[in-house]
């Protein structure tokens, strides 16, 4: 990699780091970057015990650590697996209009979280019965567009479109029709559709973060092969790459990815469309360079677009799918504006 | 001879349609081979077979001394190239970036591409000329420049064989050239085998050592270029007529497209023609009319003139006279008789000097008799005469005696035929 590209990824690194810092500091409590700073300093290791919180309430240390910093974290990381998926299917695909729900996972996941509200499955089995059927639906609806697509040892990418467009439709219909039939619960869906890190906790970072981490390394791994296949199956084979198996890997891959992030915080729009898009506009389409950065992005605005979602009209929270569609769909339009006037 | 690449017995079908049938052959190793034949006779196919881009269903193919098909992707690219016929890329690479891609085989999984991978490309780029563009997105490219980059990158690869299906197709004449000499020059300087799927004939005659002709799945014929490239085998598989002639200043042979081949089966007629030609400006004639079912004959001709050797081939009644000689009288004589016997004289565009003007005092002698005399004019020597004036004059005066004159060949042949019918007609009235 360039060292110049390498400038640019340590450089979002840091931004990222910023906005998460500076989005713990924002909120109906209002503390001071001083004090914040301390509050996580005092829980690193060794260095820890140097740190005085004298004259830090309780409660204010209780707020950092245990309500916004695990929401901020848990938005960063589905930030970064929907951007790092949707710049995937956009190249495995090589559709520039794809994103990481078009293989149906975010029907499937809808429907298995809809299932659980419906069923009362939450309040029987608890706080985690949600995500898992989210999950479950998810990885469940990728498999059948997966072996309907299959044509022998190979899955041709039209057909992967075709069948994930068709039963996306089919569960999305499935998912409308119990929404009628529990008018009561109907609220409670649509705001998990939506996407939202409300009230997301320690526990859930724990489970997510190291399957979308592995994840998102992992696809990192196939950045060559990804800018080969670009250029269509016949020249990625000719220039070396196993198609079929790079293929299925990375779809088993960016599935578990997408279906951990949308079972952590439902399915947030856009963001894997934009972010991998707008960041091609920038940096260019090699995924060695777009890979990275468009994770880092993802994670930066989905940390902002978040902190907006909970403050904006505080103390009511606006799912943030919402906020990520108001706010990413003008930048996005600026952006191939800029492109466009380049160009001339 | 060693082999670089051995097909035995190779089928390729979808379903249960043979695409590719039996194939036999090998390629030597440092060859120049190209692979013609109509649009779906399966070029395209053997070629995507060869890069193992598609299985075959039976048969195997050998690259060296291993099995091909039994390779993996990675393996294969270190050693082949493949150029394909087209593809459509929607991703803002540049050039360089592109061309880069070509290195990609030899790369481990997260190494960059080093001042030597850099060189190499720049190689290739100023070999296909497009080092210029290295800054530029594919996206933006013409078809032919895209050709070229593709080229480029193939040859980054470092290929001890390159396979290309219609390498010429998106580019002008002069980038045509320009690319197969390329090829040319890789594979006489470096010993590159190249592979490639040829359209158009005369740069197949040109380019190639060896060359494959495909016809409805199966190889039709294949060999050395001159064997292979002859009008029979070019009417059989293209149903077109064509004349080769040798350019001297290439020592190859060009092929000149002339009609396409009647495909109905034309039974023997009673009708006569007799042909007046020399310098090869009948052998088209000759074969056409002999092809036709007319009974043809034709004089006089000089011993060891193209167009003698011609008639003698199609076992053509005619007058012969000794090499160079001036025509004598008794073979005018003899000529006269063949005439007489003809229902048409045909006349091709041969040039008209003193040896042979008895020809044209023998053809205004059947005009002036009624015979229906069928003119070429001839186009190259229009206001020459070789005569002073003479064979101009005579001319003129078959012109006024009612013959008939015709631009092209083409015409005249559709003459013939609307005679046919009129005299078909009147027979049956």
């Amino acid at each position: 990699m360039k060292i110049n590209n390498k400038l640019k990824i340590l450089g979002l690194l840091l931004l990222l780091f910023l906005v998460c810092l500076i989005a713990l500091n924002i909120g109906p409590t209002s503390n001071t970057l001083k004090d914040t700073i301390k509050i996580l300093l005092a829980k690193l290791p060794v260095l820890g015990q140097y740190i005085d919180l004298g004259g830090i309430k309780e409660s204010q240390q209780t707020i950092i650590l245990n309500i916004r910093l695990p929401r901020i974290l848990l938005a960063a990381l589905v930030g970064i697996a929907l951007s790092t998926t949707g710049a995937t299917f956009q190249g495995l695909l090589k559709n520039p209009m794809a994103d990481p729900y078009i293989i149906g996972i975010s029907s499937g996941a809808a429907l298995g979280a809809a299932i659980a509200i419906v069923s009362g499955l939450s309040l029987l089995i608890g706080f985690f019965a949600l995500p898992l059927m989210a999950f479950i639906g998810g990885l469940f609806s990728v498999l059948t567009v997966y072996n309907l697509a299959r044509v022998g040892n190979k899955v041709p990418i039209y057909n992967l479109l075709l069948s994930g467009v068709a039963l996306s439709s089919f569960f999305s219909a499935v998912t409308s029709l119990l929404m009628i039939l529990n008018s009561q619960e109907m609220s409670q869906i649509v705001y998990w559709l939506l996407g939202s890190f409300s009230a997301r906790k320690w526990h859930h970072v724990q489970i997510a973060a190291p399957l979308i981490i592995a994840g998102v390394v992992a696809l990192n791994f196939y950045a060559r092969e990804l800018n080969l296949m670009l250029f269509g199956e016949s020249t990625a084979q000719s220039l070396g790459v196993n198609i079929e198996k790079v293929k299925k890997t990375l779809l088993v891959i960016s599935s578990l990815t997408v279906a951990t992030a949308v079972a952590a915080s439902g399915t947030i729009g856009f963001v894997g469309l934009i972010i991998p898009h707008g960041v091609r506009l920038v940096v260019g389409p090699d995924h060695r360079i777009l890979l990275p950065v468009a994770a880092i992005s993802g994670g930066i605005f989905m940390v902002l677009t978040d902190t907006l979602a909970r403050t904006l009209m505080s103390p009511t929270e606006i799912p943030v799918g919402i906020i990520t569609s108001l706010f990413g769909g003008p930048f996005f339009i600026y952006l191939l504006k800029q492109k466009n006037i380049a160009k001339g | 001879m060693e082999y670089h690449i051995k097909v035995e017995n190779l089928d390729f079908g979808y379903y249960d349609d043979l695409i590719l049938k039996d194939l036999n052959f090998w390629i030597k190793k440092g060859s120049f081979v190209t692979i013609i034949g109509p649009n779906g006779s399966g070029k395209s196919t053997l070629l995507k077979t060869l890069s193992k881009l598609i299985l075959p269903d039976k048969g195997n193919i050998l690259l060296e001394n291993t099995n091909l098909l039994k390779l993996k992707p990675l393996e294969l690219a270190r050693h082949m190239a493949v150029v394909p016929q087209t593809f459509n890329i929607d991703f803002p690479f540049t050039v360089l970036e592109t061309v880069l891609m070509g290195r990609s085989p030899f790369l481990k999984r997260f190494e960059t591409e080093s001042e030597q991978d850099l060189a190499l490309a720049q190689w290739a780029m100023e070999l296909t000329n497009t080092w210029h563009l290295r800054d530029r997105a594919v996206t933006e490219l013409s078809g032919g420049e895209l050709q070229r980059v593709i080229v480029a990158r193939a040859l980054t690869q470092e290929p001890k064989i390159i396979l290309l299906d219609e390498p010429t197709a998106h580019l002008d004449i002069q980038h045509q050239m320009e690319l197969l000499e390329l090829l040319e020059n890789l594979n006489q300087k470096n010993g590159l085998t190249v592979v490639t799927v040829l359209h158009d004939l005369n740069l197949a005659s040109l380019f190639s050592e060896y060359v494959i002709l495909m016809k409805e799945g199966k190889i039709f014929a294949m060999g050395e270029t001159t064997e292979v490239l002859t009008p029979q085998n070019i009417r059989e598989v293209y149903n077109m007529e064509v004349t080769l002639s040798h350019n001297p200043l290439t020592g190859k042979y060009n092929i000149t497209p002339i009609a396409r081949t009647s495909l109905t089966t034309n039974p023997v007629k009673d009708t006569h023609i007799h042909v007046i030609c020399g310098g090869g400006t009948g052998s088209f004639f000759l074969e056409k009319l002999v092809q036709l079912g007319y009974q043809v004959s034709c004089g006089v001709l000089n011993i060891g003139d193209s167009d003698w050797g011609k008639a003698k081939k199609l076992n053509i009644e005619m007058v012969e006279e000794e090499p160079f000689a001036p025509i004598s009288e008794a073979n005018i004589m003899k000529n006269r008789t063949l005439m007489n016997k003809a229902s048409y004289v045909i006349i091709a565009p041969v040039p008209f000097g003193p040896g042979n003007l008895p020809n044209l005092n023998l053809v205004l002698e059947a005009c002036q008799q009624g015979k229906k005399v069928l003119f070429i004019e001839n186009q190259e020597y229009q206001g020459k005469d070789f005569t002073g004036g003479q064979a101009s004059a005579l001319i003129k005066e078959i012109r006024q005696g009612g013959a008939k004159f015709f631009k092209e060949p083409k015409d005249l042949f559709a003459f013939l035929e609307q005679e046919l019918t009129n005299e078909k007609g009147e027979t049956n009235a």
